[in-house]
């Protein structure tokens, strides 16, 4: 017996999912939660927990992946540590500059957030680097101790040192970082050469002093929990999930917390992909749903699409994330009359506390998961099998006065408070798709969190998609996908090099260089892996042009060699086609060049292995009642509910039909069809 | 046409105009990454908007410009004069970007308007506008001061079809492609341009296809008039009254200077009428303005005031009023030139603020930097051989609000476009930027002071380069309010081996040596409420940042026992 265990750590709940990988494949989930004053305690309380509870013994477990929120929460809450921020000098206040816009056009008071680091701990060092990477001042001795001597008056906890062309030449930062870590053995140091290694200051410099912001509580919070494990379960690998969907080790989570800013998403992401091997889709669009927001996520040919510019709590993190898109659709949604008469829903939500009306809390205005209940798609005897009971009769006085400003009826009503959330998922999905051209048509919708499966008919139908997967275990994917993540590296070098014959030698330079790191890292990391593979990128664009594209060059199938690298001729033309996907054109006669060189390490850890059960009789089960659900606005079909734990693999439902498990509600509509996979998932196909 | 009589139900408009929106914002993401512009690419310098059979705008893409809305708005009012509707045919695309002839604002705007035919008959067009780098005249990138008449500014289109039926109109394209330097790449925005259209006719029809064409007319209708209502809802709030308020430009560049723009605003019940009678004729220098840029700015300045939620469409137009004189700054007639008409523009919209602020105290802000403060290196790459050209806007100030301070280093108002990176910079020219930072002292005082400017020091490596500017705000300093006082003005030096000479306020044709330094400061902005109120903590904070010299506090926070009254604003 092996077991395996994701945790995902929320605001509001940590989630555990275990799968026995040697014992026939059984799975296990827990919740507890979440202790945001030292993550960790709800950990390993709840592991303790669960072992009892199931009799899992703790020297059993073989891997613990896990995806954390405190990075996320300690930006939005601006709740980090005391930084100092060494840089070139002339440029302290390039931080609280940026990129000189605002974030929103007509708002006349609306700032982005101020930066993480005052402008009296920001400290400026005489040196320089020139854009080849020479050194146009030296940096001497009385600069590095003048700087120190600032630092160290300043009283900070943690310091970033960020120099202009930093990432072509380390060599100053390194000298920086070495006086102030021989001066000052308690401060964290994030380098921008090591957090980041790319051109481009600001964002650069935004990372990497996020990076020094989070270090200090997240490497205490990292220590614990290691320290937690390694008495319970000794023979764990630890990987913590990275915003790219990859795991990485505990001290490295420690230097680099930034690296976790998307880690709880990123690891719905990785179960999303999981679930669409397992299903058979290589491309879907994921729904997942929750309380108060929605995350939509595209993945291609098995791999979520990465992002390389996001920002987090307003700040630009310039690091490979899973591209996800976010908007404040939930369960607790609130419906609002705008200004001009226009009904809205969201963003604002009613939270957990007090939660929709239905929840019998206090809550008064009127929500999504109201309308449902309304609707009768939500059953009024409750969530959580009936562990939690809703109050029809609250939600349907927080929609009346809704109705009567309308002139609606109140199933009329909560119709089109549905019909405006899935407008406004509709919207989200549109950007992450059509946006990118990508036709939403040829994807599956996988329909996750608890109000995912609720809404993804309306959400699919008004997309023309044609198929919405809903997984056995909608509200815990995130913790599954910790499951089965891959050890993950990724490495980066800078530079400006022409697509010529005569550049092919620094390339090879270059990427020699960055496959030196990928070898070491490997290295470090051969007792866990089962094998390595390297991907080779390089970000390409038209000389005189300054945005990029991605250009892929190949896996290989071990750590020792790099993907072969075309000739000049070759890599334009892989250029060329990248330009005619993403713009609908390219000009064959203009001057092409390499500015970055990507390498990507994957570590393959073994997965539980997952078999197709054998097909019941095609019969479905005796649906456990039949109730009144309003599908269109104007009148109730009587739909029979199914509880999800009695559909096997090969059962089929024609809609209108409810299941309703522990955590999700899967509307069928009238003319839809469900079927159970071979891995217990439910394929609904819907009608032309 | 058919009547749909009845109103649409609040959730199906709303459901509707989403729909509508991602029309919009699905054209403008693909007409940014088809083009070829820089000016499109990076710093999103195009929009894109439904506009109903009438020439009504409906729904613009969320990241438009608000001065684009004025051309797109423009464009319909010559194109309808010029084309009866029965003339126009499906697959048609019209171009234009003529200031005088064709509702523009300046040449490098190219504007489209394509038709949407749905069961038989015009139900929309989609529109577009991106600034090309160039459309040719007298200096690359069109854009340069120095320049009289419009005819020296680049080619002047009027409405044109590009297309007709859709077949290209060859012909029209090759004379518009010979007129401008690198036609090739001009090809591949008109081309990014004329995608776009399309791909918004198809998602539009596919839309009312799902509705109906008449459901879709009646939402139209119903959206402007929602959004007029709400507007004027919010205009009824300000108190009846006529408002006055008069602020001068810098200059013109051709030696006119403090060009007077003068407004009253008459508020009576829901309405609201700007006057700017009194304004200063037109100017032979390139700041005149065209009335549709003049709406444009007034409408900006009002949504930012009232409601900067509320739809950008015709019904934000159709509350404002304006009067102007024809002939004047605001409303300039051929052959009058228009390039920079965006420092006038940010100029119109502290005059808007300004006459406003008694009216709306929490809304209104200091003036901002109030320009758009521009600097142009040029030469010839002495390792590569290549000639180079780095432009660049900068941002400055922003005035101090009523609950907070006002930014620092930021573009404001009508503009929100990037910087550059140093590293870019550096990378992509042989220019150093030697220093790049906050003004100290610089934010006017005020119990919310106004943002800092920026200063930006460059200078050419290994070579002699040539620099040419344009500066506002340069001898008129950044007015407060409510006591508020004025922040710091901008300037342009050449620092020599000799020492530092301050430049015109539109510097052409400066000689930098290798070695020499041109500096650039933008200016601050005014600050909000009487200084002696400013808060002890916001003090400290001040003067803890180094964002204000101790001397400087001295001067301008006088111990508040002093209680000296500050007038000025």
């Amino acid at each position: 017996m092996v077991w395996f265990i994701g945790v995902d750590v929320g605001g509001t709940f940590t989630d555990f999912y275990a799968f026995d990988d040697e014992g026939a494949g059984r799975e296990r989930v827990h919740k507890t939660l979440s202790t945001p004053d030292n993550p960790a305690r709800a950990i390993l309380g709840g592991l303790d927990a669960l072992c009892r509870a199931e009799a899992i013994e703790p020297a059993k477990i073989g891997r613990l992946g896990h995806g954390t929120t405190v990075a996320t929460n300690a930006l939005i809450q601006r709740r980090g540590a005391k930084v100092a921020l060494v840089t070139t000098a002339g440029f302290r206040d390039l931080l609280e500059i940026g990129r000189q816009t605002r974030p929103r056009m007509y708002d006349l008071k609306a700032d982005y957030p101020p930066p993480l680091v005052p402008r009296e701990r920001r400290f400026e060092i005489r040196e320089r680097i020139g854009p080849r990477g020479e050194v146009v001042e030296p940096l001497n001795a009385d600069a590095v101790d003048g700087a120190v001597a600032q630092v160290r008056a300043s009283g900070a906890e943690a310091c970033a040192v960020c120099l202009l062309f930093g990432f072509l030449d380390p060599a100053h930062e390194r000298r920086i970082g070495a006086a102030l870590r021989a001066a000052l053995p308690g401060l964290h140091l994030s380098l921008s050469s090591d957090v980041r290694p790319e051109f481009r200051e600001f964002e650069r410099f935004s990372t990497t002093v996020q990076n020094a912001y989070l270090q200090p509580a997240l490497s205490r919070y990292m220590r614990d929990l290691a320290e937690g494990l390694a008495e319970r379960a000794p023979k764990a690998l630890i990987g913590i999930n990275q915003s790219s969907g990859g795991l990485m080790s505990v001290a490295r989570a420690g230097d680099y917390p930034i690296r976790t800013a998307l880690s709880g998403p990123a690891a719905g992401a990785v179960g999303a992909v999981h679930i669409g091997k397992l299903a058979g889709r290589p491309d879907v669009i994921t729904l997942d749903m929750g309380g108060t927001s929605a995350d939509v996520c595209l993945i291609r040919d098995h791999r979520a699409g990465i992002n390389n510019e996001q920002e987090v709590a307003g700040f630009p993190v310039r690091l490979p994330m899973v591209d996800i898109n976010t908007i404040g659709a939930g369960g607790g949604s609130i419906a609002w009359f705008d200004r001009d008469g226009l009904l809205k829903v969201g963003p604002e939500s009613a939270g957990a506390e007090p939660g929709p009306a239905c929840y019998g809390r206090g809550g008064e205005r009127p929500t999504v998961s109201d309308a449902n209940l309304v609707l009768g798609r939500l059953s009024p005897r409750g969530l959580l099998g009936g562990a939690m009971a809703l109050d029809a009769a609250a939600a349907r006085r927080a929609i009346a006065p809704v109705a009567v400003r309308l002139g609606f009826t109140l199933e009329r009503t909560a119709h089109g408070i549905l019909g405006i959330v899935a407008a406004n998922m509709v919207r989200a999905i549109r950007a992450v798709s059509v946006e990118r051209g990508h036709d939403p048509r040829r994807f599956s919708l996988l329909a996750m969190g608890g109000a995912g499966p609720l809404h993804a008919a309306d959400v699919a139908r008004a997309l023309g998609m044609k198929e919405i997967v809903v997984p056995p275990a909608p509200g815990i994917l995130c913790a599954q996908g910790l499951v089965v993540s891959d050890l993950k590296e990724d490495f980066v070098t800078s530079g400006r090099y022409p697509v010529a014959a005569e550049a092919r030698a620094p390339v090879m330079a270059a990427i020699e260089g960055l496959a030196r790191e990928a070898r070491g890292w490997a290295a470090e990391s051969a007792g866990d892996a089962i094998g390595h593979s390297i991907e080779l990128s390089f970000d390409m664009r038209y000389v005189g042009q300054n945005f990029e594209l991605r250009v892929a060059l190949g896996e290989s199938k071990d750590a020792a060699h790099v993907p072969a690298i075309p000739d000049a001729a070759a890599l334009r033309r892989l250029f060329f086609a990248a330009h005619e996907r993403s713009y609908g054109f390219h000009n064959p006669d203009d001057a092409v060049e390499i500015v970055n060189i990507r390498l990507t390490a994957h570590g393959r850890l073994r997965q539980p292995g997952a078999t197709a059960q054998e097909a019941a009789p095609a019969s479905a089960p005796d649906p456990v009642e039949t109730r009144p659900v309003w599908f269109a606005a104007d009148a109730a079909t009587a739909a029979p509910v199914f509880d999800r734990r009695a559909l096997h693999p090969g059962h089929v439902l024609e809609g209108p039909a409810v299941i309703d498990q522990l955590d999700a509600t899967t509307i069928v509509f009238p003319g839809d069809r469900a079927r159970v996979d071979g891995y217990g998932n439910l394929l609904l196909e819907l009608a032309p | 046409m058919t009547r749909n009589d009845a109103a649409l139900d609040a959730v199906t408009l709303e459901i509707l105009f989403n729909a509508l929106r991602s029309v919009t914002d699905e054209t403008f993401i693909a007409l940014m990454r088809s083009a070829y512009s820089t000016n499109i690419k990076e710093r999103r310098d195009h929009s894109t908007a439904i506009c109903d059979r009438d020439g009504r705008l409906i729904v613009q893409a969320e990241s438009s410009l608000p001065i684009h809305l004025a051309s797109m708005i423009g464009m319909m009012a010559a194109l309808r004069a010029k084309f009866p509707m029965q003339e126009i045919a499906e697959g048609d695309i019209f171009v234009a970007n003529d200031p005088h002839a064709a509702g523009g604002t300046h040449l490098p705007d190219i504007n489209m308007a394509m038709p949407v035919f749905a069961e038989g008959r015009i139900v929309a067009f989609m529109c577009n506008i991106a600034h090309h780098a160039d459309v040719g005249g007298m200096a690359p990138g069109s854009m340069a001061g120095g320049m009289s008449e419009i005819y020296q500014e680049g080619i002047r289109i009027p409405v044109v079809r590009l297309f007709r039926r859709g077949e290209l109109q060859r012909d029209i394209l090759n004379l518009l492609l010979l007129n401008v330097r690198l036609p090739e790449e001009r090809r591949g925005d008109y081309y990014a341009q004329i995608s776009a259209c399309r791909l918004g006719a198809r998602r539009l029809l596919e839309i009312a296809g799902q509705y109906g064409a008449a459901v879709v007319e009646r939402g139209f209708q119903d959206m402007i008039a929602r959004t007029e209502r709400r507007m004027r809802d919010a205009v009824a709030a300000i108190p009846d009254g006529v408002y006055r308020f008069a602020d001068v430009m810098d200059d013109d560049g051709l030696g006119a200077i403090d060009i007077p723009i003068r407004l009253a605003v008459e508020v009576a019940g829901d309405r609201i009428r700007f006057d700017f009678t009194g304004t200063a004729p037109q100017v032979r220098g390139n700041v005149n303005v065209t009335l549709n840029a003049t709406k444009a700015s007034v409408c900006y300045s009002l949504k930012a005031l009232l409601d900067p939620e509320v739809a950008n469409n015709q019904g934000v137009l159709d509350v404002c009023e304006i009067v102007t004189e024809r002939g004047s700054l605001l409303d300039c007639v051929a052959p009058s030139p228009v390039a920079a008409r965006a420092n006038t523009c940010q100029r119109i919209v502290d005059v808007v603020i300004g006459a406003l602020k008694d009216a709306l105290p929490d809304a209104a802000v200091g003036a901002a930097n109030g320009a758009n403060t521009t600097a142009v290196f040029a030469g010839r790459d002495p390792t590569t051989g290549r000639d180079y050209l780095y432009l660049e806007t900068l941002g400055g100030g922003f005035g101090g609000r009523n609950d907070r301070d006002g930014k620092d280093g930021v573009q404001v108002h009508i503009t929100n476009t990037s910087n550059l990176p140093v590293e870019a910079i550096e990378m992509e020219y042989p220019l150093r930027v030697v220093r790049y930072g906050l003004i100290e002292d610089s934010g006017g005082a005020g119990e919310f002071r106004g943002g800092l400017g920026l200063r930006r020091v460059i200078e050419p490596v290994a070579h002699d380069c040539v620099f040419n500017g344009a500066g506002e705000r340069f001898r008129n300093a950044p007015w407060g309010i409510f006591g508020g006082g004025p922040g710091g003005m901008g300037r342009f030096l050449h620092v020599t081996g000799q020492g530092e000479r301050t430049l015109d306020i539109k510097p052409s044709g400066i000689a930098v040596k290798a070695g020499e330094q041109i500096v650039v400061e933008t200016p601050g902005a005014g600050g909000y409420g009487p200084p002696e109120r400013r808060d002890a903590a916001a003090l400290e904070e001040d003067r803890r940042s180094g964002k204000f010299s101790e001397e400087a506090l001295r001067e301008l926070y006088p111990s508040p026992l002093a209680g000296e009254d500050w007038g000025g604003g």
